[in-house]
């Protein structure tokens, strides 16, 4: 028995691309299904608190939008954090433009990493999370797509648009202050 | 705690909680960390932070598929008809010939005018015309013949009387194959180098 599209069990990114373009939807679904969580984790992770489905959204949207210009030079998924982290950019412009009004407060800052807050219970935890925050925007960026993504120093490069070489030096400080702090606490 | 000395392995250590090591890597990687307590300490912390981000956010797939657009093949830009295309050619093809014969007709006209303005002077001064070119009207000055006095001497100087001398001295005077114009005036000009 010929197995169906639906139940081919290894298609690569590339295939289900090809399948998209013929104008199978169900190769869309597929292709959402693989990376919605991994989307929605790294933006949680790079201090998003409201809106993440519709960022996530918002990412696929604008990735099938312009699926030619996808030369497949780096995985499916690294291109699709380079434009979730794009997106989350321009978010957070937009809210720093209509904050502008506003008095920033010092806690601000100490705040500005709250993801996880409602999601991280345990103890341990919550002392990872007090430690993430602890980190700049980009050694937090960094570190988690090295630890938590499992991506190489020159994908995580191609995210962030730095070079592997600042990739892996934001990774070891992020690393020392994170182990630091937790050995403190 | 001894710092770890070799930088290569433990860069490796998120590779080897994600699983993209090759068996020979992580046994190597697993070796070391035998013998490593600042790469155990490490690679707990990354296990920790991994843990930590075990959380599963609720994405509606299907929902996110209806936003998507449809896929769209790029267009191309489209292409002139034959027959127009045939047209252009044509077009390209008269200017061009315009264009080359326009140019060698000009440069032709140019190099015989320019043949017809060579005049010459003879020994007598008079000028040679070709018989093309009228005398008048050439936009050219004519060079101007003029006789200019000359000395000579037709004896040795002892033999000159006093009367000829002072002849010679006084044609001399008047000999006007000297420059006779006065030297150009000189601007001292004041570079303050002295003060």
């Amino acid at each position: 028995m010929i197995p169906g599209p639906e139940e081919r069990p290894e298609e690569t990114d590339v295939e289900l691309i090809e399948r998209w373009k013929r104008g199978d939807s169900r190769a869309a679904t597929r292709l959402v299904g693989r990376h919605s969580q991994a989307l929605a984790r790294f933006a949680a992770s790079s201090g998003e608190r409201d809106g993440i489905e519709e960022l996530v959204q918002d990412t696929f949207v604008r990735a099938f939008a312009s699926l030619d210009s996808f030369r497949g030079e780096s995985t499916l998924r690294t291109w699709l954090f380079t434009i979730e982290r794009r997106l989350m950019l321009d978010r957070r412009r937009a809210e720093r433009r209509s904050r502008e009004t506003v008095p920033v407060e010092e806690s601000d800052n100490v705040s500005e990493y709250g993801a996880l807050d409602s999601l991280i219970a345990e103890e341990t935890q919550e002392r990872v999370r007090r430690s993430l925050a602890a980190l700049s925007p980009t050694q937090r960026e960094v570190f988690t797509l090295r630890v938590q993504q499992g991506l190489s120093y020159k994908e995580i490069a191609e995210v962030v648009g730095s070079t592997e070489g600042a990739a892996r030096v934001h990774y070891h400080n992020a690393i020392q202050k994170v182990k630091e702090l937790l050995r403190n606490e | 705690m001894n710092k770890c000395t070799s930088s290569e392995i433990n860069e490796l250590l998120p590779d080897l909680e994600h699983g993209r090591l090759t068996a020979l890597a992580r046994q190597n990687v697993e070796e070391h960390l035998a013998g490593c307590e600042s790469c155990r300490e490490e690679l707990r912390i990354i296990r920790i932070v991994k843990g930590a981000a075990a959380f599963e956010p609720s994405i509606d797939v299907d929902r996110v598929v209806r936003q998507i657009p449809p896929y769209r093949m790029p267009t191309l830009p489209r292409e002139a008809p034959a027959r127009a295309r045939v047209v252009q050619w044509l077009v390209a093809a008269t200017v061009g010939v315009v264009l080359i014969g326009g140019g060698a007709l000009l440069r032709n006209r140019q190099t015989n005018s320019r043949d017809a303005r060579v005049v010459t002077i003879d020994s007598s001064h008079a000028l040679i015309l070709p018989e093309s070119m009228p005398s008048r009207g050439l936009g050219v000055a004519l060079p101007q013949v003029r006789h200019t006095a000359a000395l000579s001497l037709v004896a040795d100087v002892q033999e000159l009387s006093d009367g000829n001398i002072q002849q010679l001295m006084d044609e001399m005077d008047n000999f006007d194959a000297l420059p006779n114009s006065e030297p150009e005036p000189v601007f001292a000009v004041d570079t303050n180098e002295g003060r």
